[in-house]
């Protein structure tokens, strides 16, 4: 359960500080009332249905916490503490980490709004962080992303894509060396094992370098990742090396007849953007004959500059996620609710603690867009356009799951290269390859 | 002396006299034409044979034969013929002369192609087309589910109706549907972690084997346990079967197939009877053969026993000896190999840990897990055309082993099983050379039974 550093009896002294300005608030305050008074009846924090009241106003009544919310910022970038203070309470009132999709957003966005009123933040993210490790164990990590595999492709999209343009890239290599930052614990690898295993005539050796934010998990993964190579008869090896410092040959471990490939998925966003260059400079330090990358499709840079923007950009984007959970799993799962509460880090880190520098690293989460990180990765590398049988594969993979879902392939325009996952008609995720 | 050939053209084909060209051809032609009607292997052509050599063109090409009244196309000009009947056409069949009685043989455009050189063409038109599109064409044709290509159509229909109807069971007890969640369940699933950790001291062994198994035969109780879980290391679970509940079939496999109490019973005791007369401390030794046969985990890895041989797998790094004789189904074999099963090679670090005979039983399997002879699922009583009999045993078991798929197609799925099991390196340890004679290794008595296993399609689940 999350720990909330705040409660509705908690709120007004840590709002003092804000300058308070009233003018042209009472309208907007009555609106809200309006819709407050609407929701009363709607406190039920396991109810997924809508109270009859909510009828006459259907639009309103589906997307009153995106409202609320976006109240709620706009009243944090004003400095408005009444307002703020009110929508806050209100946001408490109505959320609940159980409900559904408007309340669980209202929850973790509440939590997220409240930091950043509070400028608590930092301090918010590393008692999330904190509570996350205990809770991190290699069984409730596998259980949870297994299953999320299972009824969604958000990982398995980027999954399909890498190992295929790495398979094409690194065909007739006997030597294979694969760097892994990825946030998916090396279930992307067991379809490759297989690949080699039975594709080529001549099964390549193998070896995964992981680089690790946390490296906890990594131990065991590395060993069931050992075990089904044997099983799989591939020649194997696994390193798991913590951090991003040592992105060097050496520092790798590649040796000089090893053809190596750099697979970043979801792992990008979590440098700090100033870094990004930096990183991928020193990928193309390892010589890789391929490179891959796959990030979720949203733009959380701006949050210093223009908190509104980056606010909607991420109540967007959260929303089509939770979205997306909501349909792809039971209604009762608890593994939805893990992954939900794994949100909540991300967009404490993205609203509260802008342009701060957390201590001890975190994790930055700061996505950008495809084109964005087109951008950047032309400067180092040139892009290698996934193959149409690749495409294919990802087409079959997108077949097997529940329809919304959809591949889209970006037609260079705008110099975007890469694919596209679209869950109904939104893009989601964005997987590319890159060659030296 | 070929001369390639246009379209239309192919009545006027030359006569090519094999013997003069050919080095790899028969040496008995006589040098005047005998007609010979003796098959011969395919690729390896009559030599007496006209040889045809079409082009590409011409060979790719499907239905040349138009009619000018409905546009249907047609491959035969006979077809066309008969077609032109309905519309009340003139029509006229083209009789076979004498001289197109002859046999014909055809030779693959491709230059580089084993089945260019007129010694190595193939009998029959439709097999060189088929064999041109398959190696040389494109693949035009593509599977919806799993995007797996071919070059002809038919081939392509057939995996159509048979892809996305296996189901793939792991050693877990989970059923999946989807290829890739079962690939990726499979290398996170505990049963593999378990299976690993009591054989870890093998893993000098299981570079060369990829041997870890996930089996779900754990646990110390000898005779529950294996009779649960035994079956369905071996069973492939088929659609239909599914409800049955795994664990209501309690017998292993050679006592045959009926899961009633009193066999299942008849079986423990046998186990724990045996297993007594082991004494070991370890609490293994093998389950089956209280007599001579029983090779106790105890025993130092003595080279008699080939594990390796009752799943099939070729332990050819290891420094045992792996003879062939002994490598089908211990039901059907002969009694040393039935020890084999329980000694297991690795046995010496097995002594100090805790062994019960299901986890003999699972290093053994494990060991042959990794071969895989996709025929022998077939054997193994899937629905697989395969006779039975020991000669359709041989081998195959190691396929079974870890990956417990559930194929509830024909032969093709023992080929897709190679899919899983990377085939090319694991040569299967060949089969006793036929003639096993049944071991009661279970004490019971029966003769007949492993056979009549191996037979009859295994429902133990």
């Amino acid at each position: 359960m999350d720990t909330t550093p705040y409660t509705p009896n908690n709120l007004s002294p840590h709002l003092t500080t804000f300058h308070s300005n009233n003018n042209q608030n009472h309208d907007t305050i009555d609106e809200v009332a309006a819709l407050d008074n609407m929701h009363r009846s709607n406190h039920s924090h396991t109810s997924t249905s809508r109270s009859s009241d909510a009828s006459e106003t259907t639009e309103d009544a589906n997307k009153w916490a995106s409202r609320l919310l976006r109240e709620c910022a706009k009243a944090i970038s004003e400095r408005d503490s009444t307002k703020t203070h009110h929508l806050l309470w209100m946001l408490n009132e109505l959320a609940s980490p159980y409900g559904d999709c408007d309340q669980k957003l209202a929850s973790y966005f509440l939590q997220a709004l409240f930091c950043k009123a509070t400028e608590s933040g930092e301090r918010c993210y590393k008692t999330l962080s904190s509570v996350a490790e205990k809770n991190h164990s290699f069984d409730s990590m596998r259980k949870l992303i297994l299953k999320f595999q299972e009824v969604s492709p958000w990982t398995t999209f980027g999954h399909v894509a890498s190992n295929g343009a790495i398979l094409e890239a690194l065909e007739g290599e006997p030597k294979l060396h694969i760097i892994d930052i990825s946030n998916t614990l090396c279930t992307q690898w067991p379809t490759l094992l297989e690949a080699l295993a039975t594709r080529n005539d001549e099964t390549p050796h193998l070896k995964l370098t992981v680089l690790a934010f946390a490296g906890s998990v990594m131990k065991e993964v590395g060993q069931r990742m050992e075990k089904f190579a044997r099983l799989m008869g591939v020649p194997f090896q696994f390193n798991v090396i913590n951090g991003l410092s040592e992105i060097t040959k050496e520092g790798l471990g590649i040796a000089e007849d090893e053809a190596v490939a750099v697979n970043c998925v979801g792992a990008l966003r979590r440098v700090e953007v100033e870094e990004r260059e930096n990183l991928i400079r020193a990928f193309k330090s390892l010589s890789p004959k391929v490179v891959t990358v796959v990030e979720e499709e949203a733009d959380f840079r701006g949050s210093g500059e223009d908190f509104l923007k980056c606010f909607e950009e991420c109540l967007r984007f959260y929303t089509l996620y939770f979205e997306m959970l909501e349909e792809s799993f039971a209604a009762t799962s608890n593994e939805r609710l893990m992954l939900e509460r794994e949100c909540s880090r991300s967009i404490v880190r993205v609203l509260a603690c802008c342009g701060e520098e957390v201590e001890d690293g975190g994790e930055c989460e700061r996505r950008e867009r495809g084109t964005q990180w087109c951008e950047r990765l032309r400067n180092v590398f040139s892009p290698f356009g996934f193959s149409d049988d690749v495409v294919d594969d990802v087409k079959a993979l997108l077949k097997r799951y529940q329809p919304g879902w959809s591949l889209v392939v970006s037609q260079g325009e705008d110099h975007v290269s890469g694919i596209y996952l679209t869950w109904k008609e939104e893009p989601v995720i964005w997987a590319s390859a890159w060659k030296p | 002396m070929l001369r390639k050939m246009d379209e239309g053209e192919i009545t006027h084909a030359f006569h090519q006299n094999l013997t003069a060209s050919s080095a790899a051809s028969n040496n008995n032609n006589p040098p005047h034409h005998v007609l010979k009607r003796k098959r011969n292997l395919p690729g390896n052509p009559d030599p007496e044979a006209e040889v045809i050599a079409l082009s590409p063109k011409t060979l790719m090409a499907t239905n040349r034969f138009l009619c000018e009244t409905c546009g249907k196309g047609f491959q035969r000009d006979q077809n066309l013929q008969l077609h032109r009947r309905g519309h009340n056409l003139p029509w006229k069949l083209k009789q076979r002369t004498g001289k197109e009685a002859k046999k014909r043989v055809y030779v693959c455009p491709e230059k580089s192609c084993v089945h260019h050189d007129p010694s190595r063409a193939l009998g029959d038109l439709t097999g060189i087309k088929k064999h041109f599109c398959r190696k040389h064409g494109e693949k035009k044709w593509k599977c919806e589910k799993c995007s797996k290509r071919y070059a002809v159509q038919s081939d392509w229909k057939a995996h159509s109706k048979t892809c996305g109807t296996r189901e793939y069971k792991c050693d877990c007890g989970t059923i999946f549907s989807r290829r890739d969640s079962f690939i990726t369940h499979r290398a996170f699933c505990d049963a593999l972690a378990e299976e690993t950790a009591r054989v870890n001291a093998v893993s000098d062994m299981n570079t060369s084997l990829g041997g870890n198994i996930g089996y779900n035969v754990m646990g110390t109780s000898l005779g529950h346990n294996m009779a649960t879980h035994f079956p369905s290391i071996f069973k492939p679970v088929s659609n239909t079967d599914e409800t049955s509940n795994q664990t209501s079939r309690g017998l292993p496999l050679w006592m045959g197939q009926t899961s009633s109490q009193a066999q299942e019973t008849m079986v423990n005791s046998n186990l724990r009877e045996i297993h007594h007369q082991l004494g070991s401390a370890t609490s293994s030794g093998t389950i089956y053969g209280g007599n001579s046969l029983v090779q106790c985990s105890n025993l130092p890895p003595s080279n008699n026993y080939q594990l390796s041989w009752v799943f099939g797998t070729k332990l050819s790094n290891t420094s045992q000896e792996l003879t062939t004789s002994t490598t089908s189904l211990p039901l059907c074999n002969n009694n040393t190999s039935v020890p084999s099963l329980y000694s297991s090679q690795h046995q010496p670090h097995q002594t100090s840990s805790n062994m019960s005979a299901t986890a003999l039983l699972q290093k053994a399997a494990q060991i042959g897990a990794t071969s895989s002879d996709p025929s022998w699922l077939g054997s193994l009583g899937l629905k697989c055309g395969n006779s039975q009999g020991q000669d359709g045993n041989n081998n195959k078991f190691s396929g079974m082993y870890g990956s417990s798929f559930v194929l509830s197609e024909a032969d093709n799925s023992a080929c897709d099983m190679s899919q899983m099991h990377p085939l090319k390196r694991r040569h299967i340890l060949n089969e006793e050379s036929g003639g096993g004679q049944t071991r009661d290794f279970l004490g019971v008595g029966v003769q007949n039974h492993l056979p009549t296993f191996i037979n009859q399609r295994v429902d133990l689940i």
